[in-house]
């Protein structure tokens, strides 16, 4: 399996040259991130540990605090729920795919497309007319019978699930396709040649394979996730309270801007926090799409 | 919003090339078209190069025909000065931001009264000139040293006639008494009024509210937050209402009337103890069209006719007394200063809401999360 292509001698003197020459293309892009990202970054952290007076009360307060803990916990549990969820639901859209006919894949693909590029505030009204108390589908249970009182679908914790879910899916199945497509059909005839059965062949060969694109996957839905405003404002009734709104409101409304700072150092904090752990499981470049291991 | 910016930004950048005679005329003329130079010129940064004007900061939808009728257009004939609109919505944080960072592009915001305490004791606001603004043409404890009210709106509520219609639901203690008048109930998101609303149902007078009990305000808040949902701006409590998700709604009182309308009556608005707010403008710090042009727009919003005008278009209540009598009968019942209304509404305190918003705000989202 250890096959490295042979480079021509050429293009190994060019290489030797290219680094210094690369830095000099990149350094317009590089000032441009450092100074319009990174700058403002930096003065929110100064800003979490400044405002309203200099120290550590910002952070301290999330211990102190049963409100911040308690929104904390409600953003995780959504975002792992709609995570699992998502993929789980991805995982069995991008298998159809990649073992449908290439006319029937087109058609996936792009209707996968079309509800990814629709609107999030259109989509979030949708939700509202097919499944509030009103909505097509508690009417039409109730016109044949089935129930009395309306289910309550909407503006609860079920309600922002359902729309994040249909937001995530198109994210979850994007990687999910990539890292299937490069799957060597002959590793699954090998598996069943030797004996294995279809659910071991699964299990054993073709899930581990497609590890890269799992992972990618969630991290992309999990991320996203923690960022979501729109969908849980109005889907949960205003008892869903996620960290993204909860610092736009103290940013907007009651101006406590350092604890903002501090929920988005967090924030940030904890996904890169992710990202380490899991660079210690495995490559990360083969996640977002790099060598391969 | 974001593509707003750009095409605001696209615009202006195009208008400096074409002044530099950079760009061709012809192609800038496609760049107007392309960018939909209609809404971009109503937008006051793509305007940057027009010199006097006024800027008002306020929130978009009917408002920006109707403040442009009622005050607009008067205050424009009276002084040459054209009148302008940011339609983003002037929350405290935006102003805030937008005074701190130097580059301050409005020049009056159409806030609340109690922004102007908040932001007025940290600097953040030109005071008023009582020379120009009449401390007479608004309620008494309204007229405030960074802020005056030029109109006034209110949290009421609208009730389904079907569920209730034999015994109708008259006061918050009944909006708070699911046992009596069954159904889910809405309430606002974001404190105001609701808080309110529960003490004067758990049996405060209307006239002792503040300062706010806010454990008892919660405490009551949280008993019906089984059958409660909240909402966060005036279109939200609107579709819920009309959309059949609530029996019981809070609303803005100036939407009461067409709720009453979209619902071919199944909905009432009852305005027994509605919460009356003074509704305020207010200037950043450092406005870019002066003090004294913004003066003079905010005692143009004073005129009855333009206060009239206003309740006609938008619903908001007349704050200038010569306007109460002058109210039209059939907007009545709707108007918090007529004649059957003001005494039976209570008064939102500004100082209160100024100095205490950030705890009674947490203290709400943590009560109901």
């Amino acid at each position: 399996m250890a096959h490295t292509p042979a480079i021509p001698l050429q293009a190994r003197n060019m290489w030797r040259y290219l680094p210094r020459g690369g830095w000099l293309l990149v350094a317009p892009l590089m000032v441009l991130v450092l100074g319009l990202f990174l700058g403002p970054l930096t003065n929110i952290m100064v800003i979490s540990v400044t405002d309203p007076k200099p120290g550590l009360g910002n952070y301290a307060a999330l211990f102190q605090s049963d409100a911040l803990g308690g929104i904390l916990w409600t953003t995780l549990r959504v975002c792992v729920l709609t995570t699992a969820i998502s993929v789980t639901l991805g995982y069995c859209i991008a298998h159809a795919m990649i073992h449908a006919l290439a006319r029937e894949r087109n058609w996936m693909l792009s209707l996968l497309l079309v509800s990814f590029w629709i609107s999030v505030l259109v989509r979030t009204f949708s939700w509202l007319m097919l499944l509030g108390r009103n909505g097509l589908v508690n009417n039409g249970l109730e016109a044949i019978g089935l129930i009395t009182q309306p289910i309550e679908f909407m503006r609860n914790e079920l309600g922002v699930l359902i729309g994040m879910v249909h937001y995530m899916v198109p994210y979850a199945v994007l990687p999910l396709l990539a890292s299937m497509q490069t799957i060597d059909a002959r590793v699954l005839a090998a598996s069943r040649n030797l004996g294995a059965s279809p659910a071991q062949t699964f299990w054993r060969v073709y899930l581990p394979l497609t590890r890269p694109g799992l992972v990618a996957a969630a991290l992309l839905v999990f991320i996203l996730s923690l960022g979501f405003y729109v969908t849980p404002a109005i889907l949960g009734g205003g008892k869903v309270l996620m960290v993204a709104e909860y610092i736009s409101v103290q940013i907007l409304v009651t101006l406590r801007w350092g604890t903002a700072a501090m929920l988005a150092v967090l924030m940030l904090g904890g996904v890169l926090g992710l990202l380490f752990v899991m660079s210690r499981f495995m490559k990360l470049s083969t996640v977002f799409g790099g060598t391969k291991p | 919003m974001q593509d707003k910016q750009f095409m605001r930004e696209t615009l202006i950048e195009g208008a400096k090339a074409y002044k530099a005679g950079r760009m061709q005329r012809r192609t800038f003329i496609a760049l107007l078209g392309m960018a939909g130079f209609g809404a971009a010129t109503l937008s006051p940064r793509a305007a940057d190069a027009a010199a006097d004007r006024i800027v008002l900061w306020n929130w978009g939808g009917q408002s920006e025909e109707c403040h442009g009728n009622a005050i607009g257009k008067p205050f424009t004939a009276a002084t040459g000065i054209p009148l302008a609109f940011d339609t983003s919505g002037p929350l405290q944080g935006k102003i805030k931001e937008m005074v701190d960072s130097g580059n301050v592009t409005a020049d009056v915001c159409d806030g609340d009264l109690f922004d102007a305490v908040a932001l007025g004791q940290t600097g953040h606001l030109e005071a008023i000139d009582y020379d120009v603004v009449d401390r007479a043409k608004t309620l008494p404890g309204y007229a405030l040293d960074f802020g005056v009210s030029v109109i006034l709106y209110g949290y009421a509520f609208v009730y389904d006639t079907k569920a209730y219609g034999d015994n109708p639901p008259n006061s918050w203690a009944d909006f708070f008494d699911t046992a009596k008048f069954p159904g889910k109930r809405s309430l606002y998101k974001w404190a105001n009024g609701s808080l309110e609303a529960a003490l004067m149902a758990d049996g405060v007078a209307k006239d002792a509210l503040y300062p706010l009990d806010l454990p008892r305000a919660l405490a009551k808040i949280k008993s019906i937050k089984d059958d409660s949902i909240y909402w966060g701006s005036g279109s939200e409590a609107h579709s819920m209402v009309v959309n059949g998700e609530v029996s019981m709604g809070m609303v803005w009182q100036n939407r009461g009337r067409n709720i009453e309308q979209d619902t071919d009556g199944r909905y009432k608005l009852v305005m027994n103890e509605a919460l009356a707010m003074p509704g305020a403008y207010i200037v950043p710090r450092g406005n870019p069209g002066g003090r004294e042009a913004v003066m003079k727009f905010i005692a143009a919003a004073q005129s009855v006719p333009a206060q009239l005008e206003l309740f006609d278009c938008l619903g908001m209540t007349p704050s200038n007394p010569e306007a109460f009598a002058q109210l039209p009968t059939d907007g009545q019942p709707y108007a918090i200063t007529s004649a059957e209304n003001i005494n039976r509404v209570a008064y939102n305190d500004p100082h209160w809401w100024g100095n205490n918003t950030d705890e009674a705000v947490n203290g709400f989202l943590d009560a109901i999360s």
